[in-house]
C-alpha cells in the first residue's frame, strides 16, 4: 500500500449557529460576517503545517485539492500550497511525492497555465510531482467559474488532451480548441520527469469516467467525501469489472481511495477526542453543501439522470438532523477507533476495494493543529506499518507513482492523445 | 385536462447537423411560438390562440426525447438564430407573428434583430437577455432546491396555473418528466449561464416588426426594469405590466395575457 496524506484548509472557527443561519459552507458562505483575517493565516499556515508533519512522519505523499469559494477548503488554486510544500520538502531531502489530486479541467479557462505551473512544480520538486485532473465540482466549476453545466465535461477532455500535448510536444504547436487557441504553446520548462508527472483522474462514480482512467491507463481517485462505503464497493466493483471486459491489467495501484480517518488510544477515546470536530465538519464544512449544489441541470446526461433520480427517489431527500459520531462510523463514512479498529477497518477496506492508495484526510472540520497532528502520529506509527505489505506483490509494476520515489516510467499508453468521448 | 390534439412536422436543420421538431395545433394563419427553459407545454394561452392560429411550436436543440443530444451542434447563440431562420423558412413559416416567453422571447427577439422581416409581429412574455448593473438578476432559477421553484415563476405558488404546471405527473410518468424537464433547463442554459447577456441589447434596434413587451410586475426571475429597457431598445415597441403577477405571466394571468396578446395580433 501507498500512503498519501491528503489535506484540506478548512476555515475551523465558524460559530455554533452557522448552520442554522447560513444554509451552505460555499458559494454564499458570508465572510466579513464569520471571518477573522488572523484566524484566516492561522488556518491556511496550519495546514500547510500538518501537511509537512505527516511528509515528515513517513507517508509517501502529501496531496492538496482545489476549492473555489469555499469556506471548508480554502484551496482555490492548490499549486500554491504545493509549491510550498516541494520547496520544504526538497530542503529537508524527503522522499515524499507531492499530489495536486485536484487542477479541475472542466473548470479551468486558462488551460495552458495549469501545464506550465504543474511542470514548474515537477522541476521545483525535483520529480517528486504527481498530478490528478478532476472534472470539477458542479458548484465549483459551474457556479464560481461560471462555465455552463453541459460543457463542463467536453471542457475538461479538451483540457486534459491539451496538457498532455503541451507537456510533450517535442515542438512549439498551435492549437484550435472549442474552448481554447493559442498560437503557440511550447511550455516551458516541459516537465521533469520523462514524459510526464503520473496523471491521474478522480470520480464520484461515473461509470465513464472509470472506464476512461483505465482506458488512458491513468490512475483514478475515488472521492466520495462522507459516503457510506457501499456506494464505494459498487464503484470499485465496477472498476475492476470493467478494467477485465477491457482486458487492462487489475493492478491495485491503479485505484485511490479517500477516506476520513482518525486514530486514538480507544475506540471511546477517538469518539472523546473527534466527535466535535467531525459534528463541526457536518454542519459547517464539507457536510454542509446542499444537493443542489453538485447537481446542476445539464451537467449530467439524460441517460445518466433517469439512473440518478430513478436511484435517489430511494432515498431520503431531506435528512432532517446531520448524522453523529457513531452513525457515520458505522455507515463508514469515516473511519475512526483505536489503532487495532482502524487497521482492520482499512485492511478490510483496501482488500475488498482492491486500491493499492489510500487518500487519508486526518484533519476534519474544527480539528486544531495539535490534534491533527497527533492523528497524524498515530496513524503514521502505529496504523500504516500494519498495512504496508497489503498488495505489495503488484509494486514492481506499479507505474501510477514517480520515478524517483520508486514508480515505474509511466506508460506511453498515457500520452496517447486520440480523445475519448466521455459524455 | 381534456386532450388536445397536437401533431409534430421535422425539418432538417443547421445544414443537416440535426432535425428540428415542431409541435403543431389549431387552424387558420401560421403563428410561431418559442418555448420557455422548461421545454414546450401547451398551456391555456396556447389551446386558447390554437382556435384561431396554427401554433409552430420548435422544441429547442436537446428538449427533444427522441434526440437529445443535438445540443451538442449548436455552440452559441448566432448558431442557434442560424438554424431557427432556415428552419422556419423551409417550412413557409416567414412574415408570421411570434411569441416568446422567457429564454424564448429573448430567441424570438435574436430572431427578430437578426431577421427584421422574418415576423410580422413580437410578442415577448418576461423575456431573458438583457442584464445591467441598476438589477442585477443571475440563473439562480435554476440551481434552485425544486420546492422553491413554484414561488420563483409565480407571485402566487397556489394560482390554478401553477398547480397545472406543477401538478405531480402520473408514478408511470414521473421520470420521463423529471429527466426531460432537468435536461431542458440544462440545454437553454448553455445560453444564458452564468449571466444570461449575449449582447442582445446592441442588436435590439434591427426590429422592425410592432412589438409587444408584457411582463408581470412582481416577476422574482426578470425583475420587470427589463420591461422598460427593451421599450426603450426596440423601435415600435409597446410595453404592458400585469399587475400581481409573476414571471410566468401567461400561466399565472392567462386571462389578461391572452386578452392583450389578441388585442395586439388583431391590432
Amino acid at each position: 500500500m501507498r500512503f498519501i496524506y491528503l489535506q484540506h484548509i478548512p476555515y475551523r472557527h465558524l460559530s455554533e449557529g452557522f448552520a442554522a443561519r447560513f444554509p451552505e459552507s460555499v458559494v454564499t458562505t458570508p465572510y466579513f460576517e464569520v471571518a477573522e483575517p488572523t484566524l484566516v493565516h492561522a488556518d491556511i499556515r496550519a495546514g500547510l503545517d500538518e501537511a509537512m508533519h505527516a511528509a515528515r512522519a513517513g507517508f509517501d505523499a502529501v496531496g492538496l485539492t482545489e476549492h473555489g469559494q469555499s469556506s471548508y477548503d480554502m484551496d482555490p488554486n492548490p499549486d500554491l500550497g504545493a509549491a510550498a510544500l516541494a520547496y520544504q520538502i526538497g530542503a529537508e531531502d524527503l522522499n515524499t511525492g507531492i499530489y495536486v489530486v485536484g487542477r479541475s479541467l472542466g473548470k479551468t479557462r486558462e488551460p495552458l497555465r495549469v501545464a506550465e505551473e504543474l511542470a514548474w512544480l515537477d522541476h521545483l520538486s525535483a520529480g517528486r510531482l504527481m498530478t490528478g485532473f478532476p472534472v470539477g465540482l458542479p458548484y465549483d466549476a459551474n457556479i464560481n467559474a461560471g462555465v455552463p453545466p453541459i460543457e463542463t465535461r467536453a471542457r475538461y477532455d479538451e483540457n486534459l488532451s491539451f496538457v498532455l500535448k503541451a507537456w510533450t510536444a517535442r515542438e512549439p504547436f498551435a492549437w484550435n480548441g472549442k474552448y481554447s487557441q493559442y498560437m503557440s504553446v511550447n511550455v516551458w520548462p516541459r516537465p521533469f520527469q520523462t514524459p510526464h508527472p503520473p496523471v491521474s483522474v478522480t470520480g464520484t462514480g461515473n461509470p465513464n469516467t472509470t472506464r476512461f482512467a483505465l482506458q488512458r491507463d491513468f490512475g483514478f481517485n475515488l472521492i466520495v467525501m462522507g459516503g457510506p462505503s457501499s456506494a464505494a464497493q459498487r464503484i470499485f466493483d465496477g472498476l475492476w469489472r470493467t478494467a477485465d471486459e477491457l482486458g487492462v491489467d487489475d493492478n491495485p495501484f491503479r485505484a485511490n481511495f479517500a477516506q476520513f480517518v482518525l486514530v486514538a488510544d480507544t475506540d471511546r477515546e477517538a469518539e472523546r477526542l473527534y466527535a466535535e470536530h467531525v459534528a463541526y465538519s457536518a454542519t459547517r464544512g464539507v457536510g454542509h453543501i446542499p444537493m443542489h449544489r453538485y447537481t446542476l441541470p445539464g451537467g449530467i446526461s439524460p441517460p445518466g439522470l433517469r439512473v440518478l433520480l430513478a436511484n435517489s427517489q430511494l432515498a431520503d431527500a431531506h435528512p432532517s438532523d446531520p448524522p453523529s459520531f457513531r452513525q457515520l462510523v458505522e455507515s463508514g463514512a469515516i473511519v475512526a477507533g483505536s489503532v487495532a479498529t482502524v487497521r482492520e477497518r482499512l485492511a478490510d477496506r483496501a482488500r475488498s476495494y482492491r486500491v493499492g492508495n489510500l487518500l487519508l484526510l486526518l484533519q476534519m472540520g474544527s480539528m486544531p493543529t495539535d490534534l491533527v497532528k497527533h492523528n497524524i502520529d498515530m496513524f503514521a506509527g502505529e496504523v500504516m506499518p500494519g498495512l504496508k505489505d497489503i498488495w505489495w506483490e503488484y509494486e514492481d509494476a506499479n507505474r501510477w507513482w514517480p520515478a524517483r520515489l520508486g514508480g515505474r516510467p509511466v506508460s506511453v499508453t498515457q500520452t496517447e492523445l486520440a480523445g475519448v468521448q466521455l459524455i | 385536462m381534456t386532450t388536445f390534439a397536437t401533431r409534430t412536422e421535422t425539418v432538417e436543420a443547421w445544414g443537416g447537423r440535426f432535425n428540428l421538431r415542431f409541435q403543431v395545433a389549431g387552424s387558420g394563419p401560421a403563428l410561431v411560438y418559442l418555448h420557455g427553459a422548461r421545454g414546450m407545454y401547451w398551456d391555456e394561452l396556447l389551446r386558447g390562440l390554437s382556435d384561431r392560429f396554427t401554433v409552430y411550436a420548435p422544441m429547442f436543440p436537446g428538449t427533444d426525447p427522441a434526440d437529445t443530444m443535438s445540443i451538442h451542434q449548436v455552440d452559441d447563440i448566432f448558431d442557434v438564430v442560424l438554424a431557427y431562420e432556415g428552419a422556419l423558412r423551409a417550412l413557409g413559416l416567414h412574415g408570421v407573428p411570434v411569441i416568446g416567453p422567457s429564454f424564448g422571447g429573448m430567441l424570438a427577439a435574436e430572431l427578430a434583430a437578426g431577421f427584421p422581416d422574418l415576423f410580422s409581429r413580437v410578442i415577448l412574455l418576461d423575456p431573458a437577455g438583457l442584464w445591467s448593473e441598476s438589477a442585477p438578476w443571475t440563473l439562480d432559477f435554476f440551481s434552485a432546491p425544486p420546492e422553491s421553484v413554484p414561488g420563483l415563476l409565480f407571485k402566487d405558488p397556489d394560482a390554478p396555473g401553477a398547480q397545472e404546471m406543477f401538478a405531480p405527473p402520473s408514478p408511470e410518468r414521473a421520470l420521463d418528466v423529471a429527466v426531460n424537464t432537468i435536461w431542458a433547463l440544462g440545454c437553454v442554459a448553455k445560453f444564458l449561464w452564468p449571466l444570461p447577456d449575449r449582447g442582445l441589447s446592441k442588436r435590439l434596434h434591427r426590429i422592425s416588426a410592432p412589438t409587444l413587451i408584457l411582463w408581470g410586475e412582481d416577476d422574482a426571475l426578470i425583475p420587470v426594469h427589463y420591461a422598460h429597457e427593451y421599450g426603450r431598445l426596440i423601435p415600435h415597441s409597446r410595453v404592458e405590466v400585469i399587475p400581481d403577477c409573476g414571471h410566468a405571466a401567461q400561466a399565472e394571468k392567462p386571462d389578461a395575457t391572452a386578452t392583450l396578446v389578441k388585442e395586439f395580433l388583431d391590432g
